[in-house]
């Protein structure tokens, strides 16, 4: 109810502001701050110094310090992230980068992994980092109630200190991927970190704490990084309950960036050459789950019907504003390993037709898409993709639910709804927790051997080529049979005023990595 | 109570009683307070039973995608959710003379969440409160003293207005006039290091957004309490002997008019931090309402009763205020 609102101010707001913008763009232009700006050269040297304040989304009541905590609020992650540092990052290249831990390197059977940590690596406190802390701190991730699931296939006594600097995690099965797992939650903190001291608790990142309060801070570089120079003086950051306000709050200039704002804001902003709108692809997938083991569309030549009756173009046009790409029905579509060279599916609605026909479905029957307003969008894709699908001759009715009822009685147990996954930059993610045969959330009940044979074999091998090799199979069962129509990846959409410079244009939780943003000013 | 004394039999109708009611002085008004609290207590009850109404509970809200049937189990536990309801409610009540409004689903004390929002929302609700007081009182009494003038239909039309607008629509065109277009005001409240605003001007629009509203719904009652005192006969001797109108207004109206407004305004207290909810999110203003919304999504009991146990208070402080002006002019008068 509150999100049905909340968008209703936004649809307010947003035809104001297109008027107002329009009226202010003819003063902005003339003043000659906005040309060339909107990208910033590329041959400027990046210079040190100046404060960058970034709002985030984030609700006052889901305000959590703990590093290990459930991050409900995108503003403590940032902050959190800009105080402490995980074993791993999202990278560019390689979809997992080095960070407090420099290297790492598997066993022969793919179940042991040595992390061995990064060189001069202190708390803010100046004591050196060693592996007992990061054994601790992974320890007492893993006790969390959703330790089991962010640290998969890993038990607390397989998580041993080597000597030092080394760290073996020790996996219940042969996982080539596991430094993956790494990356998002495995913030370090010092060994015997008491719960009431989290928050002083001296962290390792590039940036240590000036103050907090209420789920806003002020961070100062940290001159002694491990990890390079940090070019900011200081991030302040600062939390925002709706992106209509952090969007207004950047226009007019109270803030230098709006991180993750969204597409409405997007257009809103358009017309303002001062301002830039930063893309970062690949950020949100929400596909349309269709049930596999049973019910309806149980038989794959439905299911391929219904991905051949989406008109995928026109889904990213209307439903994301144009800020998304076209989708393949593979999920993890940022990964360095997806399989570009897939065809595109497109649509061909008498081949969709003939497929349903020999399928047997009964057209003449009415069938329920369950969706919820969780995210911007998501309703707005059921609704056109009913309407896209009446055209093949099946009738579908969207059903909004609350968000509660949703993941209490739809998700993984309904015929057909929608889903959100906001990490796409793995196909192995995917695979792994939605689509083998006994994943704990494989969303459409899909059960097919040959794709789990496909994932265990190239979990289980070592070599890189012919683990790619094997994951492109992997990638082509999945296009072929599951149970997902993926029609297209939301652009995750930051906002940010003409002075910021290489902010990072990861998808997802890449965004909170500031160290090599500079201010031109 | 002492029954009402019936000399004269039963046919009789008791004379109204003149000086205090059934309680004298400081009884009376441990009475009031007595009977807010009661009022309180029920609320919260009420607020109790409907989060457990809604879909869904604290440790879905809270979970992450994946979790087992036993890891909800275990969260569910930790958070005490597998106690009934009463059980809850009576723990929490308990620990409420103490100052402990429990612990939030997120794991923070309630107190420590409110500790920074609620002296704020107070701050601007104190100020569009003063504001839709002062704005009421001036149309209010422009209008009366004009009765049936043009002044009068104008301002009977423009505070229906402005009552009837809802205040995010009102907000966002305060935001386009004064900040987006003009460049006049901030467009959004940024918090500084202590938790209040970075600066005093980021207080103006919120506070014009609620006050609006709360000013054409008071300019309607201070009119009408007035109209009704103007037609009573010490205000029309008062007319007849020639006083000044703004002393008539001042000595002979505006007294007796004094408990019709009094209540209003605490009315409006309560209707202010409604609004808040929606005026707080779209000017970022580091409030009560922010929580309150977002607790209410995360089926957050502890922290929904905690937002409506310190607003309850403050109303009903308010409302105690209102009971005792007005017990107290009724007693004065003649």
């Amino acid at each position: 109810m509150s999100v049905t609102r909340r968008e209703l101010l936004w649809a307010t707001a947003g035809i104001g502001a297109a008027g107002a913008l329009a009226a202010c763009a003819g003063s902005k232009g003339g003043s000659g701050s906005a040309a060339g700006v909107a990208s910033g050269s590329a041959n400027e040297q990046p210079r040190t110094g100046g404060t960058l304040k970034v709002g985030a989304l984030g609700r006052a009541s889901a305000i959590t310090r703990d590093p290990h905590g459930t991050q409900a609020n995108e503003s403590d992650y940032l902050i959190i992230s800009l105080l402490y540092d995980t074993l791993t990052v999202p990278g560019d290249k390689t979809n997992t980068a080095a960070r407090l831990a420099a290297s790492w390197k598997p066993s022969e059977d793919l179940r042991t992994w040595r992390f061995t940590l990064a060189d001069g690596a202190t708390f803010h406190d100046g004591t050196p980092v060693t592996a007992e802390d990061v054994v601790w701190s992974l320890r007492r991730l893993r006790a969390t109630p959703s330790g089991k699931s962010r640290l998969p296939g890993i038990q607390p006594e397989g998580i041993q200190a080597e000597d030092a600097r080394t760290v073996v995690l020790v996996s219940d099965y042969a996982n080539a991927d596991l430094p993956l797992l790494t990356r998002l939650t495995t913030f370090v903190l010092k060994k015997d970190t008491k719960d009431d001291a989290l928050a002083g608790a001296p962290g390792t990142g590039p940036f240590t704490l000036d103050w907090y309060r209420d789920g806003n801070a002020r961070l100062v570089r940290n001159d002694n990084w491990y990890g390079g120079k940090v070019l900011l003086d200081a991030v302040e950051v600062r939390i925002f309950e709706s992106p209509q306000a952090m969007a207004n709050a950047l226009l007019a200039g109270q803030i230098d960036v709006a991180s993750n704002v969204g597409a409405v804001a997007a257009r809103t902003a358009e017309t303002r050459k001062d301002i830039q709108i930063l893309r970062r692809p690949n950020d949100m997938a929400m596909p349309i789950v269709m049930r596999a083991a049973d019910g309806p569309f149980a038989d794959a030549k439905v299911r391929e019907a219904l991905r051949l009756s989406v008109d995928r173009d026109a889904m990213v046009k209307q439903v994301l504003s144009g800020y998304g790409t076209v989708g393949n029905d593979i999920l993890g579509t940022g990964d360095p390993a997806y399989a570009k060279d897939i065809p595109q599916r497109k649509r061909d609605l008498d081949r969709a037709r003939q497929l349903l026909a020999e399928a047997g479905f009964d057209t003449a029957r009415t069938y329920d898409l369950i969706t919820t307003e969780d995210i911007a969008g998501l309703a707005e894709s059921a609704t056109l993709f009913a309407t896209q699908v009446r055209e093949a001759g099946v009738r579908i009715n969207v059903v909004k639910q609350d968000s509660k009822v949703f993941w209490d009685a739809t998700w993984l147990k309904a015929p057909l709804y929608t889903s959100y996954w906001g990490t796409n930059d793995s196909v192995v993610f995917f695979a792994s927790k939605t689509m083998l045969s006994d994943a704990g959330q494989n969303e459409a009940g899909w059960q097919e051997p040959s794709f789990d044979e496909a994932y265990r074999t190239a979990m289980a091998t070592a070599d890189e080529a012919a683990r790619t090799t094997l994951l492109h199979q992997l990638q082509e069962i999945e296009y072929a049979r599951s149970g997902y129509l993926l029609w297209g990846m939301a652009d995750g959409i930051d906002l940010a005023g003409s002075a910021v410079r290489d902010l990072p244009r990861l998808p997802g939780y890449g965004r909170v990595q500031l160290e090599k943003t500079w201010l031109a000013r | 109570m002492t029954p009402a004394p019936t000399a004269g039999g039963a046919a009789a109708p008791p004379a109204p009683p003149r000086a205090a009611g059934p309680l004298p002085g400081l009884g009376r008004a441990a009475w009031l307070a007595a009977r807010r609290l009661a009022m309180l207590t029920v609320l919260l009850a009420a607020v109790f039973a409907a989060i457990e109404l809604l879909p869904g509970d604290a440790a879905n809200a809270t979970s992450e995608r994946g979790e087992t049937a036993a890891d909800m189990a275990a969260r569910r536990a930790a958070l005490g959710l597998d106690r009934p309801v009463v059980e809850r409610f009576w723990d929490w009540m308990t620990g409420l003379p103490a100052g402990d409004l429990g612990t939030t689903a997120h794991g923070q004390p309630v107190t420590s969440v409110l500790a920074g929002p609620f002296p704020n929302t107070l701050l601007l609700g104190t100020l569009a409160l003063t504001a839709s007081i002062l704005g009421a009182l001036a149309l209010g009494s422009w209008a009366a003293l004009r009765p049936g003038g043009r002044t009068d239909r104008t301002i009977a039309v423009l505070s229906t207005a402005a009552f009837a607008l809802p205040e995010f629509v009102l907000s966002v065109a305060l935001l386009l006039v004064f900040s987006l277009w003009t460049g006049w005001l901030p467009a959004v409240t940024l918090t500084g290091a202590d938790g209040t605003p970075a600066s005093w001007d980021m207080l103006l629009l919120p506070a014009l957004a609620l006050a609006v509203p709360q000013i054409g719904w008071n300019t309607r009652i201070v009119r009408g309490a007035l109209a009704d005192q103007a037609a009573l006969p010490h205000v029309r001797a008062a007319v007849l002997d020639g006083l000044p109108r703004h002393r008539i207004l001042t000595h002979h109206m505006l007294p007796g008019a004094l408990p019709a407004i009094a209540v209003s305004t605490a009315t409006s207290a309560g209707m202010l931090l409604g609004g808040a909810v929606v005026v707080e999110t779209l000017f970022n203003y580091p409030g009560i309402g922010a929580v309150l919304s977002g607790a209410i999504a995360d089926r957050d009991t502890p922290l929904v009763a905690g937002v409506v146990a310190a607003t309850g208070a403050a109303i009903s402080i308010l409302l105690l205020l209102a009971d005792l002006v007005r017990e107290r002019v009724l007693r004065e008068r003649p």
